[in-house]
Parts: C-alpha cells; sequence; structure tokens
C-alpha cells in the first residue's frame, strides 16, 4: 500500500539507545531517509504518499522549516488535485461514463481517503462496472461460462445473482446472460484456450444458494419416504407462506412421489389421491395422467373385487357402497352399475318377503 | 467501539507515549520508557527484544485490539529488535482506496454445524473450527457487522484483513459448535434469525438463547419472519406484495422488540434474494442495512442495501473456504 513507509531501512539504521536515538545523528538519519522518500514520491506524483512521508519526517524532526512547507505544499496539491478528479468524474457521469467516472472517484479517494464527496458518488451515482452479454449456447452451465470469463468455475454464482436466476435453472440455447467483470479477478473477453483447469474449484454446481430449515427438514423426510412427516412440514412452510416458491415446488414433488411409490405398492387409494391432489396444484407434471389413470384403473379394480367380496358374504349394502365408489371413479364401469342393480333387487325382494 | 471511540483510545494512548517519552528532553535519565518521537499524526518508536505489536499497541494505543493499525501501517506482522516502528496515533485510510486498488471486507456466511457434515448446509464442527483457526493464524481480523456498518460509512478504518462472521436461521447448533470456539478466539459473529424458526423446535434457538447472546455480544438480525423469498412472485400483484413486505418486516421487528427490546438494524434477505421493490421498502422500514448472497467480499462504497455476503458449504475444502477471503481489489487507478 502507498501509505507504507520503508521502514526496513531505517531498522537497519536505529539505534538501540534512548539518547542516541533522540538527540543524535540517529534521529536525524531516520528523518532525512523520510524526506529523501518524500522527494522522492512527489516527483512520482504519489502524493498521499508522500504526505504521509512527510508527515513522518516532521515527527522526528517537527521543526524543519523546508518539512513544514513541503507538508503545506503537499496538501494544497492534494486538494487541487481532488477538486481536479471530482470535475472530471462529474463531467463523466454527465456523459454517462460510468465506468470512467468510477475511476475519478477513486483516483480523488486514492488522494484523500476520506473524502467524502467522492465516496458518496461512488457508492449512489456510479451505476455498474463492465458487463458483456453472453449468448448461451448448447452444452453450456453457468459454471462452464464462469470458466470460460473468469477461468474459475466457482463464480458461476456471480452470473446467477446478476441475472437473477431461479434456484436450479435451465438454460436456454440462444438466451442472454449480463456477465459482470468482478474488481479483482482476471475478466478473459475472448475466448482463451485451455483455460487453466489447475486453479481449485468448488465441487459441483454452486448454485442453490440457500434452503429454508424447514423445507430442508421435508426434504429429509421425503429422502426417508415418511411421505406424512414431508408434507406436514412443507404445508407448515406454505402456511405462513404461500408464496413460497421453493416449498410450492417441493409440495409438489412429494406428492408425486408419494403417488408413485404406492401405486407401486398397489396402495392405490393413498396413490390415487395424492395424483389428485398434485393434479389440482398442477394439471401437467411428467407423466401425471398416466400415472393417474394406472391408479384410478388399479383403485377400480380394487373397490370393485372388494365389492363381490362383500357381495357373496352377503353383506349387500356394503357390496353396493363398493360398487358405487367405483361408478364415482368410472361412471361408465359395466359391472358395477349392473351388480348395483342386482343386488338392490335382491335387497328389495329381501325387503318384500321380511315385510310379509 | 465508534469512531470516536477509537479517537479517544489513541489519543490516550498519545498521552501515555507523551510520559514515556521524557527521555527526548532528558536524554541522560535512565531508560525507563523507550526512545519515543511523538507528533500529533505518529510516534515513532525503536521496537526492543520481546516486543509485539500487540503489546506496543496497549502502551501507545491503549489497546491491545489496536494492533492491526501498527502491523497494517508498518506491513509487518512481526517485530524485530531494533526495528523502527511508526505507530499512527488516527486511522489514515478509512475508505481503504489506494492507488493499486481497494480494500474488501469479505462477509462469511454459516448455517447450520453438526457433529458431521450433511449436504451442503450443515458443516462438520472440525471443518468449521479449521476454518475459524485459519483466519486466526493467518491473521485475518475478525470484525462486527456493526463494525463493518461504520466502514460503509466512512466512520471506521477496518484492518487490511478484516472479515465478518454470520450464521443463518438460528440453529440451535450455533451454542454447541460455534460459540465455545468463537468465544475461545474472540470472534464477534452475527445471527440472523427467521422468527417463525425462533423457538419452533429442538433445533432452533429461542428467545431466551438470542436474548443471552445478544447480552454477551453476538449480535442478533433480522431474516424476516417465514424465510420466504422476499421478490415479487409471478402473478403476485403490486400490492400484494407490498402487503406482504410489510407483514414479513413488521411481524418479525415486532418480536425482536418484544423479546429483545429493540428491532432488528440489519436484514439477511432469504435466499439473498432482494429486487428494487425489496430493497426500497427495507430501507424505507428503518434497516441500516440489508445483506445478499453475491459470493464478493465489499468494498467501503459498497450499497448498503447490498452488502455482500459468501456462503460456506459444507463440502468446501480448506482451500476453497480461503477463496473466498480476498481482502483486495487489485485496480491500478492511475
Amino acid at each position: 500500500m502507498t501509505a507504507r513507509p520503508a521502514l526496513a531501512l531505517l531498522a537497519v539504521l536505529a539505534l538501540s539507545g534512548c539518547a542516541t536515538l533522540l538527540g543524535g545523528p540517529g534521529r536525524q538519519t531516520l528523518a532525512d531517509i523520510e524526506r529523501a522518500k518524500a522527494e522522492r514520491l512527489e516527483r512520482d506524483g504519489a502524493l498521499r504518499a508522500a504526505l504521509e512521508a512527510t508527515t513522518v519526517a516532521l515527527t522526528l524532526e517537527p521543526d524543519d522549516p523546508a518539512l513544514r512547507e513541503r507538508k503545506a505544499r503537499l496538501e494544497a496539491r492534494i486538494e487541487r488535485a481532488v477538486a481536479e478528479q471530482m470535475q472530471h468524474a462529474r463531467a463523466a457521469l454527465g456523459r454517462g461514463a460510468y465506468l470512467e467516472a468510477r475511476r475519478h472517484f477513486l483516483m480523488a479517494l486514492a488522494l484523500d481517503p476520506g473524502h467524502a464527496p467522492a465516496f458518496e458518488g461512488l457508492r449512489n451515482e456510479v451505476k455498474e462496472v463492465r458487463f458483456v452479454t453472453h449468448i448461451v449456447r448448447a452444452g453450456e452451465s453457468l459454471g462452464s461460462i464462469a470458466q470460460r470469463y473468469y477461468g474459475d468455475r466457482s463464480r458461476s454464482e456471480v452470473i446467477w445473482e446478476i441475472n437473477q436466476l431461479p434456484r436450479n435453472p435451465r438454460l436456454t440455447v440462444g438466451a442472454s446472460l449480463r456477465v459482470p467483470e468482478i474488481p479483482g479477478v482476471p475478466f478473459y473477453l475472448s475466448p482463451r484456450e485451455g483455460a487453466d483447469p489447475s486453479r481449485g474449484t468448488i465441487p459441483r454446481d454452486d448454485l442453490a444458494p440457500e434452503i429454508d430449515p424447514l423445507v430442508a427438514e421435508a426434504r429429509d423426510a421425503l429422502e426417508r419416504k415418511n411421505f406424512a412427516e414431508a408434507l406436514a412440514s412443507v404445508d407448515r412452510v406454505l402456511a405462513s407462506n404461500p408464496y413460497h416458491s421453493e416449498g410450492a415446488e417441493l409440495k409438489k414433488t412429494i406428492l408425486y412421489s408419494l403417488g408413485k411409490t404406492r401405486l407401486g405398492e398397489r396402495r392405490y387409494d393413498e396413490s390415487y389421491q395424492a395424483l389428485v391432489q398434485l393434479a389440482k396444484l398442477t394439471p401437467r407434471y411428467d407423466d401425471l395422467t398416466d400415472l393417474t389413470r394406472q391408479a384410478r384403473a388399479g383403485l377400480v379394480q380394487q373397490r370393485y373385487n372388494e365389492g363381490v367380496r362383500l357381495y357373496r358374504e352377503e353383506k349387500l349394502e356394503q357390496a353396493i357402497d363398493e360398487w358405487k365408489a367405483v361408478l364415482e371413479l368410472d361412471p361408465r364401469h359395466p359391472s358395477a352399475r349392473k351388480n348395483i342393480e342386482q343386488a338392490e333387487l335382491i335387497l328389495k325382494k329381501l325387503d318384500e318377503r321380511t315385510k310379509r | 467501539m465508534s469512531a470516536a471511540s477509537l479517537r479517544l483510545r489513541v489519543a490516550a494512548g498519545g498521552l501515555a507515549a507523551l510520559a514515556l517519552g521524557a527521555c527526548a528532553t532528558a536524554a541522560k535519565l535512565p531508560v525507563v520508557g523507550r526512545p519515543t518521537l511523538e507528533s500529533a499524526d505518529f510516534i515513532v518508536v525503536t521496537a526492543r527484544w520481546g516486543d509485539t505489536t500487540a503489546e506496543l499497541a496497549r502502551r501507545f494505543l491503549g489497546d491491545a485490539r489496536l494492533a492491526w493499525m501498527i502491523e497494517d501501517y508498518n506491513d509487518v506482522t512481526k517485530l524485530s529488535r531494533g526495528q523502527t516502528v511508526v505507530i499512527p496515533k488516527r486511522p489514515w485510510n478509512p475508505s481503504g482506496v489506494y492507488t493499486n486498488g481497494y480494500q474488501l471486507v469479505p462477509v462469511l456466511t454459516y448455517h447450520d454445524i453438526g457433529p458431521q457434515a450433511k449436504g451442503r448446509l450443515v458443516i462438520g464442527a472440525k471443518a468449521f473450527g479449521e476454518q475459524m483457526h485459519y483466519l486466526k493464524t493467518h491473521n485475518y481480523r475478525v470484525v462486527s457487522l456493526e463494525e463493518l456498518h461504520e466502514f460503509l460509512q466512512l466512520k471506521r478504518q477496518l484492518p487490511r484483513r478484516a472479515v465478518v462472521l454470520t450464521f443463518d436461521d438460528g440453529h440451535r447448533s450455533f451454542l454447541e459448535y460455534a460459540y465455545p470456539v468463537l468465544k475461545d478466539l474472540r470472534f464477534p459473529a452475527t445471527l440472523f434469525v427467521y422468527t417463525d424458526y425462533v423457538g419452533s423446535g429442538r433445533n432452533a434457538l429461542d428467545w431466551d438463547d438470542l436474548a443471552r447472546l445478544d447480552a454477551e455480544g453476538f449480535q442478533v438480525e433480522g431474516h424476516t419472519k417465514t424465510h420466504g423469498d422476499l421478490r415479487r412472485q409471478p402473478g403476485e400483484s403490486e400490492a400484494d406484495h407490498a402487503r406482504r413486505l410489510r407483514a414479513e418486516l413488521e411481524a418479525s421487528q415486532r418480536l425482536f422488540q418484544q423479546r429483545l427490546g429493540r428491532p432488528a438494524r440489519f436484514l439477511a434477505y432469504p435466499y439473498g434474494a432482494a429486487d428494487d421493490a425489496v430493497l426500497a421498502h427495507t430501507r424505507d422500514s428503518g434497516f441500516l442495512g440489508g445483506l445478499t448472497v453475491f459470493r464478493e467480499g465489499n468494498a467501503s462504497f459498497v450499497p448498503l442495501f447490498r452488502i455482500r455476503r459468501s456462503q460456506i458449504y459444507a463440502e468446501m475444502t480448506l482451500e476453497d473456504f480461503v477463496k473466498n477471503l480476498n481482502t483486495f481489489a487489485p485496480e491500478p487507478i492511475k
């Protein structure tokens, strides 16, 4: 940093005794070194560093008129230079040249690191740093794009955040992304061959920014196939915030997974209920229509058979209920309707016989 | 510690130095102090055997924690005997802007900590401890969010290797795994809690925990009520969005007021996500700053409602972790 005095030199020359350092030639020597440094820095235009060195020299030689004069001169020069930079910055802002304005504000601050107007200008008036627009090509991911511009896949999050992408974005070929320059990171505007792969990268695409713990609990329960718990957790998230998009997505995943799992286990009733609930949230979801048809067919068959079983046990009313349920699922089920008619006929005859 | 008290402390150190500087005018007296020269801006001393920057800071600036001022100004971490040391008595670069670039202050974000890493947001206790010790042994200076905020207003110069630590959501594991390490290393930290989670079960901190932590100097700040994405959602009208934002922030602030006796001053946007309406609403609700999860350090002139944070994930190696500790943006501006 510019403020750092080259004190290593001083260390060599420093004398250990109190008297010699403070009263004698040691102090003189130190002051001379700082003085020489200040002169060189001022010549080089490093006004701030020159002022610092002069102030250190003045600490050693408080009464040296030449040093006092140099300090006053440097302060005046800095003031003028800052005013000039501020003027340039304002002019650049007027032209909409934000990067140029930014540079002038930074120069003003480097000259006077506590200069409030330059600081405020930098914060409030300078819009953006450099951006390029990248058109997505086939096979690209945020990671590969970050590798292309920064030589570092793990910077993909910057692109993610600037473009306000959803949490697990699927990049569409031909879509345009804004890729910003990151201060302090190389920015490769033209493609380079074989970006250095030896640079450490963060494993996996670093995209999901953060997870709600309740959502995490739900996800966890889903992994354990504890669907009831998963649904309860996600419903709690959604009850407090119906716009919780991650929660809403997760609920769909849970319902789908529940429907499919129970279908495989031939627990058609639960399967069908889950799938119907999912269809209410989103009618088109993967192979939902097909699964629902299978679940419905399975459930129809199951309840129809249950009706037959009850009929054989002469539990006619219960059998009718089952077949009615079948008709609700499948209004054109031929056997169910016929069986109900048959059972009702028998019931009617039984009824008449009892009355007699 | 405010900028004013920093100056005060520096001034008090100056007095001490004046007293010690007696031998400047009476060179023949026995040397009780050390060779010292002082102006309004600097104290110049010669290091003696066994001196540390902390010792000099304690002695001349009145606070050992100001060792960084000596280290940064002289660009050293260790002193050798006979070395001339320039001790700055006041901040000399509050914005951290130099002709070759500018200072960045990384804000690191953790979530849950467990005995073992799990997924990307539950970091293993061992890895966490290693990361904290890395900061210590590599001379990073952990500062509070409050101090960063002063830096962002040009009111406080920060150490060149300043880093801020934050913990999101309010997991109970903070007490078991982070608290002892942070206490031991004297690292300040900020917890961002969303109020629906506080006290919601065995994995969550409750308000009593938070009140204790707050009293101990761990900063407790806001993370909304429900942790829902604050940005306007597709299909949500502007009016509905405004209503939802108000509800999220007001409900959370009411609880802060009730349970901690003060509102939250900073808001970590859930998922780090905020659009212009969210930024404006956060500012209008009286917050002093808002934090995203944009993975980059903060220049002093970063917008106050877009403070950047770098999330530390469980699967990161120590090398990955270190990539989040960049404290300088080289940018030659001449």
